[in-house]
């Protein structure tokens, strides 16, 4: 009994009119939730994990704003229905495996049937960003509790914030205007993936695995810097890697998209133990073990 | 499908979720600099002839002088809270940062890293895993939600949710643009910082703790109220349809509430003290009466308000609220709090919980 992805979509930023997060959340939401045989009104519970959104709107969640748009349950209250709680969660590009965390938290409880993890990120326009870094992506997975053997069996996380200053973003007063800064050091990816391979040694230790048992490795961010050492970090072959060809500047929707893509190569049902590794600013990384 | 309408989670609940959750310490941290309506007004660009504390009941607000951030309100909070608490920093096992404004260094919003891990790593709270979650005034419920939830299954002990909110800036924005009592930019003048945080841990055996947690989110009124950073203002601008919240918080919260209280098998008359998220004066008293009036009856203290003296300190409010009422000793064990939601989204949440005599106690009071 675990929590199972059930499907997972990708939505690009190639045509202009598409370059708003928000809209990239919606395409892949319909997407996924079409992709696994479900209507938006059954999700129970949407968690967006996307961070730069148009106009870098705080308020409210942009899951508000994007269970609306996929028509997920955006009615008053009524007797014989049931409604869709969303909130966003921000943990850079980790967001979308505490995300799937939390949804595991929910379908184990019983509380929920069916929840749906987004993320995108995209310029956020207005002149916020002179150079932003990152692609127009977004990604949409759909979870739900499975009475089988297979699923997310556990989580394992490492914070090391005297790595803090190595990805920042910001957003401050500059000669009379509001700007977003997105500073990264060239140091990241290697630190990143030190994290990583801390968190997923301890998360291997728990379920009594060792490295040679994983069958392929899902992994965030997709920057070569940190592909690169991370099969060193992680003491698996580098070939066990889920590669995803131009996706090396998806921030937040990268896990995702690196599932999708492992989805569609056909390794994922291959796969028997997959291990989904995350790191984002903070430095925060997080790995997940995926059985099947 | 669910059987409510809500995402409910009520204790215990068997197998899945063994464990019930309870409040084991509440901490706030307020400016000491106090801003009056009147002087607030008196700042405005335009001769607005409005009467803002007539209109809201808010007399003053607390306002940061500068040197106070969302980072440090939220950290001193968590001391607050981890002082009055027996647990060590050390024992938290998640720390979740809910916060709107997420500003340090004056008022530079952090987008990442989380504010969570600054938290964590200021307080000592070194084998904590930390995330910020974001839903406007509802953030610290959804945290208390999502601990909570952790806790009944077993997987943590202990956590810990704190917010910071420096907020206060989008008012003296709105000074500079509201004209009339139309205005969309007028909840901004109702803003105050403050910070917030609670422990949450594993109740003994027995124990009432949170009987239920459930939330909604009704997105049809996503777009009535949104917040941005300003252009050419310092920090940020929010632009808010109040009357159109009230209707429809006014509209929906019966039905929920009902909801929550059927979970937990009680009436409203049977709750000691309802804490809802503080707007004004005036909105509180009338929306909670026609809730009230629907229901058939009264809480039995009626409805907690301290938005006159703090104003609307967005995320932070419940808490900042349940700290006065535990250090001013109107809260008894046995007490059932009802903490109610209403936020940007829009956000509906319940979180009904029994007040024990080891909470009473971190305010210096014996039951």
């Amino acid at each position: 009994m675990a929590t199972t992805i059930e499907a997972v979509a990708v939505a690009s930023g190639r045509w202009p009119s598409r370059r708003s997060a928000r809209r990239l959340a919606d395409d892949a939401i319909r997407a996924s939730v079409a992709r696994a045989g479900v209507a938006a009104s059954d999700i129970d519970l949407l968690l967006n994990a996307g961070l730069y959104r148009d106009r870098i709107l705080g308020e409210p969640a942009l899951a508000a704003l994007i269970q609306a748009d996929v028509g997920a349950n955006p009615e008053d209250p009524h007797e014989g229905g049931h409604g869709t709680f969303s909130f966003d969660v921000a943990n850079g590009a980790c967001g979308p495996l505490t995300a799937l965390q939390i949804a595991d938290g929910f379908l184990r409880t019983g509380t929920i049937q069916h929840a749906l993890v987004v993320a995108s990120d995209a310029d956020p326009g207005r002149g916020l960003a002179k150079r932003f870094p990152f692609a127009a992506s977004g990604a949409a997975a759909v979870c739900r509790w499975d009475e089988g053997a297979g699923g997310l069996v556990g989580f394992r996380w490492e914070t090391a914030p005297e790595d803090a200053d190595l990805l920042r973003a910001r957003v401050g007063f500059e000669r009379g205007r509001n700007l977003l800064r997105i500073e990264e050091d060239p140091a990241f990816g290697e630190r990143a993936a030190a994290w990583v391979g801390k968190a997923a040694a301890a998360l291997l230790a728990d379920h009594g695995l060792r490295p040679g048992d994983i069958d392929l490795v899902v992994p965030s961010p997709l920057a070569a810097r940190f592909l690169q050492a991370l099969p060193a970090h992680l003491g698996v072959a580098g070939d066990r890697l889920v590669a995803v060809p131009g996706a090396g500047r998806v921030h937040t929707a990268a896990l995702l998209v690196a599932l999708a893509a492992a989805q569609e190569q056909g390794r994922l049902g291959e796969a028997r133990r997959v291990l989904l590794v995350s790191a984002g600013a903070g430095i925060v990384a997080g790995a997940a073990l995926l059985v099947r | 499908m669910p059987s409510t309408w809500l995402m409910m989670e009520h204790s215990p609940n068997g197998g899945r979720a063994p464990h019930v959750a309870r409040l084991e310490s509440v901490g706030r941290r307020l400016p000491a600099t106090r801003l009056t309506t009147g002087e607030l007004m008196a700042s405005t660009r335009h001769r607005t002839r409005i009467d803002l504390e007539r209109l809201t009941g808010i007399r003053e607000r607390r306002v940061s002088d500068g040197r106070e951030n969302s980072l440090t309100l939220a950290v001193d909070a968590a001391a607050d809270c981890l002082g009055r608490s027996r647990h060590r920093p050390e024992d938290l096992e998640v720390v979740v940062a809910c916060s709107i404004t997420k500003y340090r260094d004056g008022l530079v919003q952090w987008i990442e890293p989380p504010m969570s891990i600054a938290v964590a790593r200021s307080i000592g709270a070194t084998n904590a895993v930390p995330f910020d979650v974001a839903n406007a005034c509802a953030g610290m419920l959804t945290g208390v939600f999502l601990v909570a939830n952790r806790i009944r299954r077993g997987e943590i002990r202990c956590g810990m949710v704190v917010s910071g909110e420096y907020i206060s800036q989008l008012g003296v924005n709105a000074a500079a643009h509201v004209r009339t009592i139309l205005s969309r930019e007028l909840a901004s003048l109702t803003l105050g910082d403050a910070g917030a945080a609670v422990i949450l841990e594993r109740a003994p055996e027995g124990s009432r703790g949170i009987e239920v947690a459930g939330f909604t989110t009704v997105s049809q009124h996503s777009e009535l109220c949104l917040a941005y950073p300003a252009k050419h203002d310092l920090g940020a601008r929010m632009f808010t349809n109040a009357r159109a919240i009230h209707r429809a918080a006014i509209a929906d919260m019966p039905f929920l509430l009902q909801e929550t209280l059927d979970a937990a098998g009680l009436e409203i008359g049977d709750v000691d003290h309802v804490i809802p998220h503080q707007t004004s004066v005036r909105a509180i008293r009338k929306g909670l009466g026609k809730v009230c009036e629907t229901l058939g009856d009264t809480p039995r203290n009626g409805v907690v308000v301290t938005v006159d003296r703090y104003g609307n300190t967005a995320s932070t409010t419940h808490f900042v609220a349940l700290a006065e009422e535990l250090r001013a000793g109107h809260l008894h064990a046995g007490d059932r709090v009802a903490l109610i939601a209403l936020a940007s989204g829009l956000e509906i949440g319940f979180v009904l919980f029994t007040v024990d005599e080891e909470l009473v106690r971190t305010y210096g009071h014996d039951d």
